[in-house]
């Protein structure tokens, strides 16, 4: 008991540390190198230092939107885990998020062609409704598909069609504002704006604090539908709850900064085992903290490895954390074999 | 006599196909009631109707003299507990954990445990005897073991009836006779009302103040085991040839009265 909690201080703390250091190194890297003093003098008065404006107006919102999104996906993540009752379930893996671009892609194509500005909210709703829908699939094809390998299997080839719809339809539309869906389409933090970081922080945080006020029932959840209803909790609305929330957490992500590859899926799993407990509330937090450390360092990578080229953050996230689901597969079917 | 249960002119089943009809059912505070009968007779049918896994098909379920459906879930969860035959698989639990369980409908709204609820939790892994495994993970202790903290979890729920769904199914005789041995005293020292579904009739006589035995679409037979565990009615129940009954049941009732010494 004590060994743990002491374990989920030290845990909490390290990340925090980790993540403030990450903090200073992301704006301080990049195609103009900037000193730590300098950055702190920067968020103070932006006017005083030379390449204030810089840091400020396009590394900040870039760095925040890295940390919110970065931790609401794997937040996400975990919410799909306890619905499924399986640590193999995540946003892109389950094709929700790819659903969720193509909604937004849609919507944007429709919306710009008829000269229509779009606003954030119209970006997260569309991708919300996208999100739903994937979701509804999924649930019905898990009525049928008893192994969750396979359902994996089957979100993975949803992810596909949806990814492929979307290339068409911003092929076909040769809008020149169209030429910046190509980068986010593929996932990436390069066009985020402070307003689209003010938007999706108010949601995210909105989206966290259910979550955190709901972990009693979701952590009764984990114990399966039969033992939680015998416990008092109303599974119907704590369902509801899981998809909504996790739904809403992943919709964000994708309509400021596109599909990011297994985020969701990685970091739940990495926290339990940092964290050695499964408790939605030590989760939440951890799994937040995670998720925000881990997407702003593969974030910086996605910058500044082949600098002045910028590659995809699901490419950078794919090439750490895809070994990680890897070997989640591997290691259930031996527990079941077992 | 005021009744903890009341099952009313229950009729229980899947979906739409009706298993058992008409079932009437009353455990009082303090009572053992058995259900017995051939696998797929019902048994667990009733308990997951009462239990809200399965939607009842008519009739109606009394907690306290009150219905069931009027009730409230965090209030049916303080009247019902449950160890039912379905395993759970928590991830990272300990024991203690997983006995913590039982106390959410007694908890505030984030789920932190108070010194009551502490102590609830301790009384009851105390009382099935798992006090050295408390702080071990609940996915690798034994068959037997998790039976026990299955019933500790129930216990610290604190409810006036339990439900327990073949609870001795797949232990060793000495688990089977630990487990019994739980139950009984804590339905005797809680006041609590127990209905539970068991296969091993020798089990019976030592632990049931009445037993229900199910054949066919419904309850076939009620009363005490002296009346119930006869060579004729196990035939009935569980499709045996004429006469074997009786041969089953000298030895039956030899076999239990040894038990009963035991327990």
């Amino acid at each position: 008991m004590d060994s743990i909690s002491r374990r989920i201080k030290i845990g909490f703390i390290c990340m925090s540390v980790m993540l403030v250091c990450l903090f200073f190194i992301s704006m301080g890297v990049g195609s103009a190198d900037i000193s730590v003093m300098d950055i702190i003098k920067s968020l103070v008065n932006p006017g005083d230092v030379y390449m204030g404006k810089i840091i400020v107006s396009i590394r900040l919102p870039r760095i925040i939107g890295a940390i919110v999104l970065g931790g609401a996906l794997s937040v996400s993540g975990f919410l799909l885990q306890v619905f499924f009752g399986n640590p193999i379930a995540g946003p892109y893996v389950l094709g929700i998020s790819s659903s969720a671009k193509l909604f937004v892609a849609l919507s944007m194509v429709f919306l710009l062609g008829r000269g229509v500005n779009i606003s954030s909210l119209v970006l997260v709703v569309s991708a919300f409704v996208g999100s739903l829908i994937a979701m509804a699939i999924v649930m019905s094809l898990s009525q049928k598909v008893r192994s969750m390998s396979l359902l994996v299997v089957c979100g993975v080839m949803i992810g596909y069609i949806c990814s492929a719809i979307t290339e068409f339809v911003v092929a076909f539309a040769d809008d020149t504002n169209i030429v910046n869906l190509h980068n986010w389409s593929l996932g990436s933090f390069s066009g985020i704006s402070m307003d689209h970081v003010v938007v999706s922080s108010v949601i995210v945080i909105i989206a966290i604090v259910f979550t955190i006020l709901f972990s009693k029932p979701i952590g009764a959840f984990q114990l399966g539908e039969n033992y939680a209803r015998n416990m008092g909790v109303n599974i119907k609305r704590i369902r509801i709850v899981l998809i909504l929330l996790s739904s809403i957490l992943s919709a964000t992500v994708t309509a400021f900064a596109g599909p990011i590859s297994f985020v969701g899926i990685a970091v739940p799993h990495i926290m339990r085992g940092i964290m050695k407990t499964a408790k939605p509330l030590v989760m939440v937090p951890a799994c937040f903290l995670g998720g925000a450390i881990i997407t702003l360092f593969c974030d910086g990578i996605a910058r500044t490895a082949f600098a002045p080229t910028e590659i995809s953050i699901s490419a950078v996230t794919s090439v750490f954390l895809a070994p990680v689901v890897i070997y989640l597969l591997v290691a259930r079917k031996e527990a079941a074999r077992g | 006599m005021d009744k903890s249960i009341q099952l009313s002119e229950l009729n229980v089943g899947y979906g739409q196909t009706v298993v058992l009809n008409d079932v009437n059912i009353s455990v009082a505070p303090g009572e053992i009631v058995c259900l017995i009968g051939a696998n797929g007779a019902g048994k667990s049918t009733v308990l997951k109707t009462i239990t809200g896994q399965l939607k009842k098909l008519g009739g109606v379920v009394y907690l306290d003299g009150n219905d069931k459906d009027a009730m409230t879930e965090s209030d049916v969860a303080k009247s019902v507990s449950m160890v039912m035959t379905e395993r759970i698989h928590p991830e990272l639990m300990t024991c203690f954990d997983v006995v913590a369980t039982g106390r959410y409908p007694y908890t505030g709204r984030l789920g932190f445990l108070e010194d009551s609820d502490k102590s609830a939790i301790y009384e009851a892994i105390e009382m099935v005897g798992a006090s050295e495994i408390i702080n071990k993970d609940f996915s690798k202790i034994s068959d037997g073991q998790r039976q026990r903290i299955m019933l500790a979890r129930a216990i610290c729920q604190d409810a006036g009836v339990m439900v327990l769904d073949e609870p001795t199914s797949f232990l060793d005789l000495q688990y089977k006779l630990d487990i019994l041995g739980v139950i009984k005293r804590m339905a005797a020292t809680k006041n609590v009302a127990v209905l539970m579904s068991i296969h091993e009739l020798e089990f019976v006589p030592a632990i049931a103040d009445k037993v229900i035995g199910i054949a066919g679409d419904e309850v076939y037979v009620a009363g005490t085991p002296e009346e119930v565990l006869t060579g004729e009615n196990l035939e009935k129940m569980y499709g045996m040839k004429p006469g074997s009954g009786d041969v089953i049941c000298s030895g039956l009732w030899n076999y239990s009265t040894s038990i009963k010494r035991l327990l």
